[in-house]
């Protein structure tokens, strides 16, 4: 106790250069603890992109290219599934919903998808979060379209805001349905999802815009079907993008998926999101674990920095261990007082840098949320931050051992006699 | 006849791949005794200390403190024993700047309880004894108590190492050269304030000095170039 008491007087007394130390040590443990958190926040809320949903279901390709662009809306799909594929898995006998999911319209560098209601009351994100409407409610209109949160902050559209939907994805488009404005029926909320960034229209709204289309052109003159006229007619689409199943079981899961793969009418595929997810997150994990590899690393520079505080001031203070050893302290003693400094100080910096993460974290939180959609909880740390923080103050204490050991080391060859 | 505090008999020693630094034949302070030892640097006087202190052990020959062979403990055991037996002096620097005067003082008592218990004994107190001790050494201003050690005049800080070697009153006391720092006059005040306190509290001192000027006031003075036979023969290092 009275060592705890001399290791704190003698640090007290090089107050500087202790502080620099803790300071070192509390920011890379702010780092690390702060990477840790984005980290598995970033990979929580990935893998609750889509939940609730047993079987995304779209022409053949990739698993993890599907995935991206019918639930990440990131790239296009190559090619499409017909809509009378869509009514047959519709009617598999285990399956209890499926909503059809159309890409390829955008407005003003917001994808536009064309689904039913049923999307509003079966998509599940997260820990089976269902979708929640901010203001207003579900398309009803041939014209209605809901917005994504983001959408409407950041176009700052409003219920009954009108908008001109372009044809194809790009930011800019010079193909416009002009012709055919839809109108803000409502405005979801923050899911942190792609669905933020997501305009959501009827599928038979979407079909109006291209129903008098020919070859991917806009039709001309006498052609043209107005947007009154529209309402008049057959709007069932030839085709759709993809579709998201949901199943009477999840043991049925992998017999539909069997079913869908072996469909006789056209060459489609069924994968499992979890899967899927999980293969796009390996994909992506290398850039996160070479992250959390840093992190460690600058954890180490802080160690290593306090490491050579200390030895530097091991040659002035050898006075200081002549007198303590004159006064009856014991080699071990000379040991133990520079390891309880050495832990003292990565004690210190340990706690400083959790108080800095949490300051940092409660500062940047909304900045995070408003900008990354991602929201990132205030928690209490978890049992790996406590094992990293402990695997910190142990790599401290092996690390101190060195000093310690050369302190005592000297203090047997100086003795009592005082060097300086 | 008690037991002396200090008995060498034909001690040799020398640092490793060197020549015999120290070769004593006998040498002996007895309780309560006050010993003069002129050594200039050099004489291998550091080293002796270190023989006393029990930090190195003879290579031949024995050193018994207080009747105890120093060779036959372990080396904790020879800390602990020095620790509860001895106080030490030295030339200047004594104090450790991070603590006060009061703690200064009281830093032998944590680590031998020994001395611990004696001063309790005796003042009731460790911090008692150690007020005790600088109001004798003329240090009992509050207002010196207050300030860091590193601010007190060098005499003030050589009385403050007095006071600390003599807590807990340890059979020995040795100073080596504590009154180098200090001037003429401060010096004789000093070691009369020593000589006092070592009385009172029953202490031996063996003060090592190359100041011939003060031999006349110690019981008995030895040279330790005489008492040294490895010096006439390497001359000295």
């Amino acid at each position: 106790m009275y060592l705890l008491r001399l290791a704190f007087r003698s640090l007290l007394n090089r107050r500087f250069s202790a502080l620099l130390t803790v300071l070192a040590i509390a920011l890379s443990v702010t780092l690390l603890l702060g990477v840790e958190k984005v980290r598995t926040e970033a990979r929580a809320s990935f893998a609750g992109t889509i939940s609730g949903t047993d079987l995304i279901v779209g022409p053949r390709t990739g698993s993890v290219q599907l995935l991206l662009y019918s639930v990440f809306r990131i790239g296009n799909a190559s090619s499409n599934m017909r809509w009378d594929s869509y009514e047959r898995i519709a009617a598999h006998p285990r399956v209890q919903w499926a909503i059809p999911v159309s890409l390829g319209d955008s407005h003003r560098g917001f994808k536009v998808m064309g689904t039913t209601t049923d999307y509003f009351s079966h998509y599940r994100h997260g820990r089976n979060q269902q979708l929640q409407f901010r203001a207003g409610q579900a398309f009803d209109d041939l014209y209605d379209a809901v917005l994504g949160a983001d959408v409407a902050r950041e176009l700052n559209y409003q219920l009954g805001s009108e908008l001109v939907l372009a044809h194809g994805t790009g930011a800019v488009s010079f193909v416009e349905h002009a012709d055919k404005p839809f109108r803000v029926s409502g405005i979801l909320a923050r899911t942190g999802t792609p669905v933020d960034r997501t305009i959501h229209v009827s599928l038979r709204g979407l079909e109006a815009l291209h129903v008098d289309w020919q070859k991917d052109m806009p039709a001309r003159g006498a052609a043209q079907v107005s947007a009154e006229q529209a309402r008049e007619l057959e709007l069932t689409p030839s085709g759709i993008t993809a579709m998201l199943l949901g199943l009477d079981s999840r043991v049925a899961t992998f017999a539909v998926q069997r079913d869908i793969n072996r469909f006789p009418h056209e060459p489609l595929m069924a994968v499992l999101p979890g899967v899927a997810l999980q293969e796009l997150w390996s994909l992506l994990g290398v850039a996160e674990k070479a992250l959390f590899v840093v992190s460690i690393f600058v954890v180490l520079t802080g160690l290593v920095g306090m490491l050579t505080a200390i030895l530097a001031s091991l040659n002035e203070r050898r006075r200081e261990m002549a007198i303590l050893r004159s006064v009856g302290a014991r080699p071990r003693h000379i040991f133990s007082l520079l390891l309880l400094e050495a832990f003292g100080l990565a004690l210190a910096g340990v706690l400083l840098g959790l108080a800095l993460m949490y300051l940092t974290l409660w500062l940047a939180q909304p900045i995070i949320l408003s900008h990354y959609g991602l929201f990132i909880p205030i928690t209490p740390p978890g049992l790996w931050d406590w094992t990293l923080l402990g695997a910190i103050l142990l790599a401290a204490i092996v690390m101190g051992g060195v000093p310690a050991w050369r302190a005592y080391r000297q203090s047997l060859i100086d003795g009592l006699s005082i060097r300086t | 006849m008690s037991t002396p505090v200090i008995q060498l008999e034909n001690v040799t020693f020398a640092w490793p791949g060197r020549p015999v630094l120290l070769d004593i034949a006998r040498f002996t302070l007895q309780p309560g005794e006050r010993v003069f030892l002129k050594g200039p640097s050099g004489s291998g006087k550091t080293t002796l200390l270190g023989l006393l202190g029990g930090v190195q052990l003879p290579d031949t020959g024995t050193i018994r403190l207080l009747g105890e062979d120093l060779a036959g403990m372990s080396g904790s055991r020879r800390d602990r024993f020095r620790a509860d037996h001895s106080g030490y002096i030295f030339q200047m620097f004594n104090l450790l700047p991070y603590l006060s005067v009061l703690e200064n003082i009281t830093l032998p008592c944590h680590f031998s309880a020994l001395r611990q218990q004696r001063a309790r004994q005796r003042h009731g107190s460790v911090e008692a004894a150690a007020r005790h001790l600088l109001a004798h050494l003329g240090l009992d201003r509050p207002e010196l108590l207050r300030q860091p050690v590193t601010e007190l005049s060098i005499g003030q800080q050589q009385r403050v190492a007095a006071a600390r070697a003599l807590i807990g009153n340890p059979e020995l006391v040795i100073a080596d050269e504590p009154t180098s720092a200090l001037d003429a006059d401060t010096r004789e005040a000093f070691l009369e304030l020593l000589f006092i306190e070592c009385q009172a509290a029953g202490s031996s001192l063996l003060f090592v000095s190359h100041d011939a000027a003060l031999e006349s006031l110690f019981d008995r003075s030895l040279s330790l170039r005489e008492l040294n036979r490895a010096a006439s023969s390497a001359g000295v290092i």
